[in-house]
């Protein structure tokens, strides 16, 4: 097991870009190409060491054998974690777009927030956040119709607008609250969501399932009421209680299924 | 209004100059010019005719550099644009934002610039139409040119949109009361419908109102779109309108012989930003299952689009194009100015043709007095109190030609009608004169690097 | 400057060169018979050197183009490469930037293309992204099949109108020859309709597609311009269309040509597309016998394939209607561009997926068209980029083309479904195309067929525009080796442009400006004044631009190759 520590030690205004710091790329790195390694700031490059302390201890075959800690405010380092296949990642703090985005495998556990972008296109793996992440979580690249296809996200805060866009397979949990159109164009996948929801989950949705724990503010006339059901099993996974169960969105002729807690909602029985 | 006699006192008539003020272009304009200036134009409509007449009016004329006590001071063409090549060469996050003003032949020199020092490249869309080309980028484009809209709609809906105020010629030369091939009677051949939670002036001159609530744009379109399925209407109400309004006129937009939909700020800036469009596309999408539709954002500024269009045909995305990385990167919300902006991440700004500290929120305003910033325009602005190099352009479409892009796609070469302030400098000559001293900076910083 | 190209084997159909060890001689940009001794010896020892490609028929440039990228970032994103010393940056895969798009054709080997839909009203913009290509040349054919001046004239049989329009049009927006797409069905679109067959009027205009085709084919050798009529005819992808196909061109049959190099009077482009047979999806099989026999047998008529490539791409044309039934067949997002009193056009994302029925059987009938064409001057390859496929797969194409084993293998192991020859002829063809063939339908017929008499050949006198490709043909067994002859052809050695090298093992060394053909007709200027006075009263009520702003100006084509022809009436 090799243990890569970077320690903040200056926080730069204009974003780092970490793609290249992957468990998949440095898993053979020795201490000594971490400080000959110039990080991507804005059009320029720039030594790590002027922004990190860096500890390497223990070895590496394989990226599976990484473990990246990363200690301190890493809100302006993006693209942590993009593109990995194996590894894992701790961020102990905030994290900034695109954490997780296209990744493959391994996991990476934010201890604090996450900016827009977490998870994009992710396609194996898992994606644990402490805290809120702001729009477009587990979403596609904008353009494509093929989102987040795999994978796990867990999202201990808040999400923000457009949770899950276009999602094409995988998980999403949300233990807080969620704003607007969470599953937009979604059309596989499942996404939980246990606090309350502002206004249209499921907008243009074809296929996929939602589940909503809390109380949702306004629903879409898109969705058309489907039946009660009681301790449903979605997705192979069992829920207690009583739920309203709508299908839709029929707007785009949707197959998809939206979950709403009956007792939080019962102005919609 | 007062009554204002005609102009009879000019020199001569330059026929077919083009405007250079909203997204119409409208190509037809008589600019009466008299001592190299004009004095009067015809055909405009006013707020085109203000543009082109008081284009001395707070005219900036020789380029500025701001002194150590904050004050501009006039310098001569050398010492400033050093000034803003020196800005630029040394730059970390540079944005050269604006463009939707001046010409596709400037963009050609500003892009070459981006290229070599890893810019950012943005225009007016990011803080207007850029949900729109979010909302063109998920679901679909189906557009038409304005003349097919002339000739053949029986039906014009404005959704978020208030022509009459913003685009004043956009009903009278192309939608709603010109006479077209297959609508020889004009206005009395067209149902025209404002869909605005406003009662606009549009919406008084229309034949039907649809005043949805504030942020309801996405539920209403959702439930035409639902309506259009064969649903039944569940709420009574769906965001202010009654269902049997929005039945009516779900059935109403399917038998028409052609309808045409245009779309503002009113549905790009609510609640649900680029969806509102996303879903007014699809429900347009599904309208020609029946019979034929076709929409076109009601752009702003005269070469918005040709920007877009321009940033498409050179890298393959239509603005918030970040060379920082040696390639083209795109991505929303963190290759677009006020984010780059609003994160302090910017750190030199070059502003070509437009005008950010009248347009930019606030937060990204602050940041623009705390960095410099280089203008090209041709007025006195809220941007020029934060600039900190001044360069005085030219008036394209009047001083200088260059072609712009209609807002339905429609080339058009903008002619030249009089000449320009002689201490001024066309735009096109000014960006390509940073990109030769930019590169001559970089050529000298390569030279002792290899050393 | 001088060069020899030193000890190739050389392909140059038009000069019945097949394969002959002999030097290549070029001067000052044109192709020469001797040099002097300074001459610069390039090496090409055993090495296929062949004329630069010549691309009838591809959709480079132009509004319907801008509109694919602009609304499929997610498609340009899959090609950003850095920028290089030489290069800048290149985006896109199906619909490549401007330079992504020149660099590219470079790579293979080419030298022209032609861009083959330009909306007359929106020339400016074709011309600007011409401009913005480096390194090949382009011949734009602007749109006149669904033009309502030409739907009057046709109706009326007003040949002379017709032929005044187009000598004037093709001056006003610098266009080469007359393009027709869906004739008649494009302009029904205007009101979400589309005609099915030659003889199904058009709404209002009460025109048919026979009488338009028969009009401009008429027009076009009445002028006697350098190309036929280029022709998409009606029923694009229609299951049991061939017989409208072969109905298109034989209804042009009796109308003399009047062109000096050319020998057909009507094209055919993307034949595959319009080769089916059947009623339904369901019952879909190929009508590729039927239209190679009627091009067999008939030599008015020559074609381009539009072969399908397995890819994931976009589709774009001006046969708008055809576009909105592939939007309802896949779901995926429309766009749509209509052009006043001109035509339409439509694009859609489309997956060619070789694991799925219908895009295994189009494969088999463009490859079956390729074998069962009997006459290699007849046909051109093509994917009618990006319809069918990305142009950048024209090496591959070629190595199916030359190997049956190959094409056996793909058929055998599940790279195509069982459609590719249970429902075609693909799997009884055992044809392989050899190299002079290849370089025939790559180069020479479309030179020919585009009446060019400057590139095409390595004739002295001839732009020096060449292919080297790093393979021995007398070495190399192209039925057992498609990589290699895929790699070669994908990555010239060399690609030499009006005599400049531009690629060197299959990298840009150099980039220059694209040169724009158009025609110019001389002689027909009276007709051309009386039409334009009945053209401009129309032309100032109904278009939403102003004459003066509508053509173009003589700085969108900075470097103009003009054709001119004197007209023979």
């Amino acid at each position: 097991m090799k243990i890569i520590t970077l320690t903040l030690k200056k926080k730069s205004q204009i974003a780092l870009e970490f793609d290249e710091l992957i468990p998949d790329k440095v898993f053979n790195w020795e201490k000594a190409d971490f400080e000959n390694y110039q990080v991507p700031v804005g059009n320029r490059r720039f030594p790590l060491t002027d922004y990190f302390d860096i500890e390497v201890e223990g070895d590496a075959a394989s990226p599976e054998e990484v473990k990246m800690i990363l200690d301190g405010d890493f809100g302006r380092v993006k693209y942590i974690g993009c593109k990995m296949s194996a590894g894992e990642i701790i961020v102990n703090g905030d994290a900034d777009l695109h954490c997780g985005a296209e990744m493959k495998g391994g996991k990476i556990t934010v201890h604090g927030d996450a900016e827009s972008y977490a998870g994009r296109e992710m396609k194996g793996g898992e994606l644990e956040i402490m805290g809120s992440t702001r729009e477009f979580c587990g979403c596609s690249y904008i353009g494509d119709w093929r989102g987040m296809s795999g994978g796990k996200i867990t999202l201990h805060g808040n999400a923000g607008k457009q949770l899950g866009e276009c999602l094409s397979g995988g998980e999403i949990f949300v233990k807080g609250d969620c704003d607007i159109l969470a599953g937009i164009h979604m059309n596989k996948g499942f996404i939980q969501i246990d606090g309350d929801v502002t206004r249209w989950p499921g907008g243009q949705m074809k296929n996929g399932n939602i589940l909503i724990k809390g109380k949702l503010g306004i629903l879409l006339e898109g969705f058309v009421y489907d039946s009660i059901v009681v301790d449903p099993e979605i997705d192979g996974k069992s829920f207690s209680g009583k739920y309203i169960k709508y299908n839709g969105d029929i707007a785009v002729n949707g197959k998809g299924s939206l979950y709403l807690n009956a007792e939080k909602n019962r102005e919609y029985l | 209004m007062a009554y204002e006699p005609p102009v009879t006192d000019y020199d001569e008539i330059v026929e077919n100059g083009t405007c250079a003020f909203c997204g119409c272009n409208c190509d037809d304009l008589d600019f009466l010019i008299k001592d190299g200036h004009v004095v009067g134009v015809r055909h405009a409509c006013r707020l085109g005719a203000s543009k082109v007449m008081e284009d001395m009016d707070q005219r900036l004329l020789v380029p500025m550099v701001r002194d150590e006590n904050g004050e501009l001071q006039e310098v001569d063409w050398d010492t400033a644009l050093d000034k803003a090549a020196e800005l630029i060469a040394g730059s970390v996050r540079p944005i050269f934002y604006g463009w939707s003003e001046t010409s596709i032949e400037t963009m050609k020199h500003g892009i070459h610039l981006g290229e070599l020092v890893g810019a950012v490249l943005d225009n007016q869309a990011t803080i207007c139409h850029g949900p729109s080309l979010q909302a063109v980028q998920n679901v679909g484009y189906p557009v038409a040119t304005l003349g097919e809209v002339k000739n053949r709609a029986d039906m014009i809906v404005y959704t978020g949109s208030n022509p009459m105020n913003s685009h004043p010629r956009h009903m009278a030369r192309y939608s709603t009361f010109p006479r077209g091939w297959f609508r020889q009677r004009g206005r009395f051949d067209r149902t025209v419908v404002t869909m605005d939670p406003k009662y606009s002036d549009t919406a008084k001159m229309s034949d039907i109102w649809i005043g949805f609530e504030q942020n309801g744009d996405y539920g209403f379109y959702n439930a035409i779109r639902a309506a259009l399925r064969g649903k039944e209407i569940d709420q009574d109400f769906v965001s202010g309108i009654p269902k049997e309004d929005i039945m009516e006129l779900a059935e109403a937009m399917k038998n028409v012989q052609f309808g045409a939909l245009y779309f503002g700020l009113g549905l790009t800036h609510t609640l649900s930003k680029q969806r509102n469009i996303d879903m007014a596309i699809e429900m347009l999408t599904d309208l020609n299952k029946y019979t034929k539709w076709v929409l076109t954002p009601m752009r702003g500024h005269f070469n918005v689009n040709g920007f877009n269009i321009f940033m498409a045909l050179e890298m393959g995305f239509p603005y918030g194009v970040d060379f920082a990385r040696g390639y083209p990167r795109y991505m929303n919300g963190e290759t677009n100015t006020i984010d780059l902006l609003t994160r302090k991440e910017c750190d030199v700004f070059m502003v070509i043709a437009a005008d950010p500290g009248a347009h930019y929120p606030g937060g990204a305003v602050k940041h623009l007095a705390e960095i410099p910033v280089i203008q090209v325009d041709i007025h006195w602005g809220p941007s020029t109190e934060i600039a900190d190099v001044v360069l005085p352009g030219s008036f394209i479409g009047l001083e200088c030609a260059g072609t712009s892009y209609r807002m339905d796609g429609v080339p058009i070469y903008m002619k030249k009608a009089i000449d320009k302030p002689e201490t001024c400098r066309d735009d096109e000559w000014i960006i390509q004169e940073l990109h030769e001293r930019v590169k001559k900076i970089k050529a000298k910083e390569a030279a002792v690097a290899s050393k | 400057m001088e060069y020899i190209l030193k000890n190739g084997i050389v392909y140059d159909p038009a000069n019945k060169i097949a394969g002959e060890k002999k030097d290549v001689m070029f001067k000052d940009g044109k192709i020469v018979e001797q040099v002097s001794s300074d001459a610069k010896i390039l090496d090409v020892t055993d090495k296929i050197v062949m004329p630069a490609g010549v691309d009838p028929h591809a959709h480079v440039a132009g509004p319907k183009l801008v509109v694919g990228r602009i609304y499929r970032p997610e498609d340009s994103r899959k090609g950003v490469t850095s920028k290089t010393d030489v290069c800048r940056s290149e985006s896109g895969f199906s619909i490549p930037s401007c330079p992504a798009t020149g660099y590219r054709y470079s790579r293979m080997g080419y030298g022209t293309v032609t861009e083959a839909a330009m909306p007359p009203l929106e020339a400016k913009h074709t011309h600007e992204e011409i401009t913005a290509i480096p390194n090949i040349d382009i011949t734009p054919l602007p749109l006149f099949g669904n033009n309502w001046f030409v739907l009057q004239w046709a109706k009326e049989g007003k040949i002379d109108e017709i032929a005044a329009f187009v000598a004037s049009w093709l001056r006003i927006v610098k266009g080469y020859g007359i393009k027709i797409v869906n004739p008649c069905g494009t302009e029904a679109w205007g009101w979400g309709g589309n005609v099915h067959g030659i003889d199904d009027p058009v709404p209002f205009f009460d025109v048919t597609a026979r009488e338009v085709i028969r009009a401009l084919a008429q027009a076009n050798e009445m002028l006697g311009l350098p190309h036929s009529i280029h022709i998409h005819p009606n029923d694009l992808g229609h299951p049991g269309n061939y017989p409208t196909t072969v109905n298109s061109l034989d209804c042009v049959k009796d109308i003399a040509k009047n062109g000096s190099k050319r020998n057909q009077t009507i094209h055919l482009t993307h034949a595959q597309f319009h080769s089916y047979a059947g009623t339904s999806w369901r019952d879909v099989e190929s009508g590729a016998k039927e239209v190679a026999d009627y091009i067999n047998n008939n030599k008015h008529v020559t074609c381009d394939i539009g072969q399908v490539t397995l890819d994931e791409t976009t589709t774009m044309t001006a046969d708008g209607p055809m576009e909105f039934d592939l939007h309802e067949l896949n779901g995926l997002k429309w766009a749509n561009k209509d052009i006043e009193l001109e035509t339409g056009s439509g694009i859609v994302p489309f997956i060619y997926s070789g694991k799925a029925p219908v895009p295994s059987f189009q494969w088999g009938v463009g490859l079956e068209l390729f074998l069962r064409i009997k006459d290699p001057w007849q046909v051109c390859l093509t994917t009618d980029h990006p319809n069918a496929g990305p142009f950048i797969r024209y090496p591959r194409i070629i190595s199916w083309l030359m190997s049956n084993e190959r094409r056996q293998e793909m058929m055998d192991n599940g790279e195509v479904r069982v459609w590719s020859y249970k429902r075609t002829g693909l799997g009884t063809l055992d044809r392989e195309y050899d190299f002079n063939e290849i370089a025939t339908i790559t180069r020479a017929s479309a030179a020919k067929i585009y009446g060019y008499q400057d590139r095409g050949e390595l004739t002295p006198g001839y732009n020096a525009d060449i292919a080297v490709y790093d393979l021995n043909p007398n070495d190399i067994d192209p039925s057992k080796e498609p990589a290699a002859i895929e790699h070669a052809f994908g990555n010239a050695m060399y690609t030499i442009k009006d005599g400049q090298i531009l690629v060197k093992d299959g990298e840009v060394v150099k980039v220059v400006p694209s040169h724009t053909l158009w025609t110019d007709v001389k002689g027909f200027e009276e007709q051309e004044k009386t039409v334009m006075e009945e053209v401009m009263p129309t032309f100032t009520r109904f278009y939403t631009v102003k004459f003066e702003n509508y053509q173009v100006q003589d700085h969108f084509t900075p470097n103009p190759t003009v054709t001119e022809v004197k007209a023979s009436k």
